[in-house]
């Protein structure tokens, strides 16, 4: 706590420098706009699920968000507020108010609560525009920086659509570029507003580089306002896609004349992939409108103009493939969430997960049917037994295994039945084997068998 | 009657004070180490360890402990100079010490497979003779608590002076045969060295884990060290090896089935009386055991002609060795069960496809980039659809057209420019052609991980 305490007077000593130089912000207008946002501004503590070793644990984060509306809708980062079981929000006059989830968008990082308070008088923030920002411009970043709640930093605008990079074939945000701002965001700003002189919201803080200074990204408030409004009607945001995974028309060449984006890969098990969309054409427009991102920079509102054409509409696709242009006729499906949702099967001790595409497509599975084990409680049953992190259930005796919620009940009867043994059809890579679960086994007995069996994926021949 | 106990007393004192606590003088000590140590060397060599996953490979220099074993300059070494994916090569070997140090150049014999040792020649322009060597005695029958010393070198910043400690037998295992373990930690420079009893006869060197023929490693996860007993190694020393052929020369039957065994679970959960057998949990497309029509879950219980009775883990590892030698293109008959009803099986063996470490490579100085063909083995550890075609990626040159490109080990190039890329040589003659024409961009189409992509490369003409 003291090394804390003293982390946040070298900082505050730095922004005050940095306030001297920050070209014409007056200080009159620095603090209007906080006034504006200040009593709208709440310090989240959520109580996450997580799961790891092969175990359901709860444990309190803190984060930051924003009241959007007099009755107590709050917007955070999904990252904050996805995953618990129970939100309890300190609001700025200190007043502790619970709030329930009520949803989430892993694809943009955005969540929203609702406050439980019959209150409709709450103070809310104005939400402003992103799309005419400047780099260059001032703005404050608000909220609880390492849970030090009520905090406001002062920076500018950096850049105005920052991309950040795919992490190896997951996108860190498909559907936005960032706002990079030289405020300082530490971790538990997340969820908290980025705010302009005028005192109104055009970011939602989500992110820092870490290791470097004052290198922090915002969601712009045009896309959350999309995103914030559909959650709120309908409590989820669904979108379509087509099996694609793009790339700008740079990957394949500079020439600027090459209208269009690349496509890189399609999904075999895709609407688009059965339409005879292909890895390797050019897209040249979707519904009639044109797909052009020479740059990276373009590929997010590529990616949303096929996600916001609605679930099961046929619309043409106009590809290049060759020297040769052609239409395609695909219909949209809707695109699956992001993360799976997970379980702890608590007998056996391990945890697991719904396949997603990409994990089955990974797997070389030709359906998400199965389940994936994403952990094992050394000693448990289901360890004793051999299974391991990233292990698919396939078939459990003689059952092909659908999804989480199908497992759930085969294995729900399996413990009532206390059936001594069961056999699970398992695959890991390219490898199928055989794993043995004994459910009465005493756990000496197990724990023998476990220290004489391969950790290995079998035996190559 | 007083005088005589403490009479006995004093003996008692007497011999605890010539002893030390481990049971030997300090003269049989001093003698037992002026004895061996001429015969201990010391081997310097160079190891490449290939990761078939990425194929990347990197050199490290090592160091062992040799016994010389013959006058004319036989020398066992430890087994792990010697293991899958590290050749080691450049071997030299110091014998003598200070002054008197000679090098030698040694080669590799072949391995011996059940007994973890190498075996190395030493080699000279004049016929060597009259060597200092540790003579064997076989035979000796050791009990827990027998006392012994092992000689051996301490480590390099010390200059491999030669070193002897006491120790005892503290464990006798049973299977697969009797083993002595010793009753405390070796250090590294003593693994290799010789065993001496308290007659001073050498009865063994000290190993760690057992051939892998008989379950290999999993002693090496115990952390115990062993006595490899003279019986063991006798025969070669008698009649030393032929020089190890390269792995690349060497052929193996195959069979191309993923393993394990039928524990008695599974046995009791299929309903099968046999007791122990062989249980195919993977087929390898194409293979040999996919052609003839064997399944996943049949169980073998015989191959040509011996009864296979494997219910542990390192137990398949004997049908592995059995199938490995029983000659390619032989056919065989396997007996099985599969529903629990016997079968018979012919099958005609293949030969085991070539692996990563025996692969072809091509370096392509004008990208800067070393590809190597994809080989049965990468497939099935990448998990690769067998549709999926070309060369893999295995080294980039720091700064070169291929790097700064962002291609690094791993990744499956698929398409050249214009030219699809399903061998080395589609790879060579399109880089070819392309040098021809010196266009200003080349665009590769990729593979990485699950998911395809494009690479734009500007050579520097």
């Amino acid at each position: 706590m003291r090394k804390a305490m003293w982390s946040l007077l070298v900082l505050t000593a730095l922004l005050t420098s940095g306030c001297v130089t920050t070209g014409g912000a007056s200080q009159s207008a620095v603090l209007r706009a906080k006034a504006r946002v200040a009593p709208a501004l709440v310090h989240i503590r959520p109580v996450k699920e997580v799961f790891s070793r092969g175990r359901r644990e709860e444990v309190q984060i803190v984060g930051s968000g924003f009241i959007i509306s007099a009755d107590g809708y709050v917007v955070t980062n999904e990252h904050v507020a996805g995953q618990s079981k129970f939100v309890r929000c300190v609001l700025y006059n200190r007043e502790v108010v619970d709030a329930e989830v009520v949803g989430t968008d892993p694809y943009t990082d955005l969540a929203v609560l609702k406050l439980t308070t019959d209150a409709d008088d709450l103070p809310f923030c104005r939400l402003g525009r992103s799309d005419n920002l400047e780099a260059g411009q001032t703005v404050l970043a608000m909220g609880s920086p390492h849970g030090l709640a009520r905090s406001v930093s002062l920076g500018i605008v950096s850049v105005t659509d920052r991309y950040l990079e795919d992490r190896g074939d997951q996108m860190v945000s498909p559907f936005n570029t960032w706002i990079q701002t030289d405020a300082a965001i530490n971790p538990g700003n997340s969820g908290g507003p980025l705010v302009n002189l005028k005192g109104e919201v055009i970011g939602v803080n989500a992110r820092m580089l870490s290791g470097a200074q004052n290198v922090g990204f915002a969601i712009p408030i045009d896309i959350a306002k999309e995103v914030i409004d559909e959650i709120i009607a309908e409590g989820r945001v669904t979108r379509s896609w087509i099996g694609e995974t793009l790339q700008s028309m740079r990957a394949k060449t500079d020439d600027p004349t090459q209208k269009g984006v690349v496509v890189a890969d399609v999904d075999p098990l895709s609407s688009g992939y059965e339409a005879g969309l292909r890895a390797g054409d050019v897209m040249l427009s979707v519904n009639g409108i044109p797909t052009n991102a020479r740059f990276e920079e373009g590929l997010p509102a590529v990616r949303k103009l096929i996600a916001d054409i609605p679930v099961g509409a046929e619309i043409p696709v106009r590809v290049l493939r060759g020297n040769e242009e052609i239409e395609l006729k695909v219909t949209t499906a809707e695109r699956s969430a992001l993360k799976g949702s997970q379980a702890e099967l608590p007998q056996w001790g391990f945890t697991a997960v719904n396949l997603t595409p990409a994990v089955a497509r990974r797997a070389q599975l030709s359906s998400t049917n199965g389940i994936l084990v994403t952990g094992s409680q050394m000693g448990g049953i289901a360890y004793n037994a051999g299974l391991k992190k990233g292990d698919i259930i396939l078939r459990v005796d003689d059952i092909e295994i659908e999804n989480l919620a199908h497992f759930d009940r085969v294995y729900g009867a399996l413990v009532r039945s206390k059936k001594p043994r069961v056999l699970l059809d398992v695959k890991h890579g390219a490898l199928t084997r055989f794993v043995l679960v004994k459910q009465n086994g005493n756990l000496e007995e197990n724990a023998a068998q476990s220290a004489s069996s391969d950790e290995g994926d079998g035996h190559a021949e | 009657m007083l005088s005589s106990v403490l009479g006995t007393v004093l003996v008692l004192a007497q011999t605890c004070l010539a002893q030390t606590g481990d049971g030997f003088t300090q003269e049989t000590i001093a003698q037992v180490h002026a004895r061996l140590q001429p015969a201990i060397c010391v081997i310097t060599y160079t190891s490449e360890v290939s990761n078939p996953q990425s194929g990347e490979s990197t050199k490290r220099g090592g160091n062992a402990l040799g016994l010389l074993v013959s006058p004319t300059g036989l020398l066992m070494a430890p087994g792990h100079m010697q293991v899958e994916n590290s050749e080691p090569f450049n071997i030299t070997v110091a014998v003598g010490q200070g002054d008197e140090e000679k090098e030698y150049v040694a080669k590799l014999l072949k391995k011996p497979d059940d007994v973890n040792v190498c075996l190395l020649q030493l080699e000279s322009e004049t016929p060597l003779r009259g060597l200092p060597y540790a003579r064997f005695t076989s035979g000796v029958e050791l009990e827990v608590g027998t006392p012994l010393m092992v000689v051996g070198v301490l480590s390099e910043p010390l200059d491999f002076a030669r070193g002897i400690f006491t120790c005892r037998v503290g464990a006798i295992l049973d299977k697969p045969r009797t083993t002595y373990c010793i009753d405390r930690a070796v250090r590294f420079g003593f693994v290799g060295g010789p065993v001496a009893d308290a007659q001073g006869r050498v009865i063994g060197v000290v190993g760690f884990d057992l051939a892998v023929s008989e379950g290999g490693d999993l002693y090496v996860r115990s952390g115990h060290p062993l006595v490899y007993q003279t019986s063991l190694f006798k025969k070669y020393i008698d009649t030393p090896p032929g020089e190890r052929i390269a792995p690349s020369d060497e052929e193996h039957a195959w069979l191309g089935v993923f393993t394990q065994p039928l524990s008695d679970d599974l046995a009791e959960y299929w309903g099968l009386k046999h007791n122990g057998g062989i249980v195919i949990s993977t087929l390898v497309p194409g293979a040999p055991a996919e052609q003839v029509g064997l399944r996943r879950g049949d169980v073998i219980t015989n191959f040509a002609g011996t009864p296979i009775r494997a219910k542990q883990d390192r137990e398949v590892r004997g049908f592995t060795k059995l199938v490995r030698e029983a000659g390619i293109g032989k056919a065989v008959t396997i007996k099985l069960l599969r529903d629990g009803k016997p079968m018979e099986v012919e099958v005609t063996l293949g030969s085991r496809p070539k692996s990563a470490r025996d692969a072809g490579e091509y370096e392509d100085p004008l990208f800067g980039i070393t590809v190597r063909e994809i080989t049965t083995d990468v497939r099935i550890l990448l998990n690769l659809a067998d549709d999926v075609q070309g060369v893999i990626v295995r080294r980039v040159k720091s700064g070169g057209t291929a790097a700064l490109a962002g291609l690094r080990p791993g990744i499956i190039v698929m398409n050249l420019g214009d030219f699809p890329i399903t061998s080395l040589d589609d790879f060579r003659q399109a880089v070819g052609k392309i040098a021809a024409e010196q266009p200003k961009e080349v665009t590769a189409f990729c593979r990485a991980g699950s998911a395809t992509g494009f690479f734009r490369l500007e050579p520097r003409w």
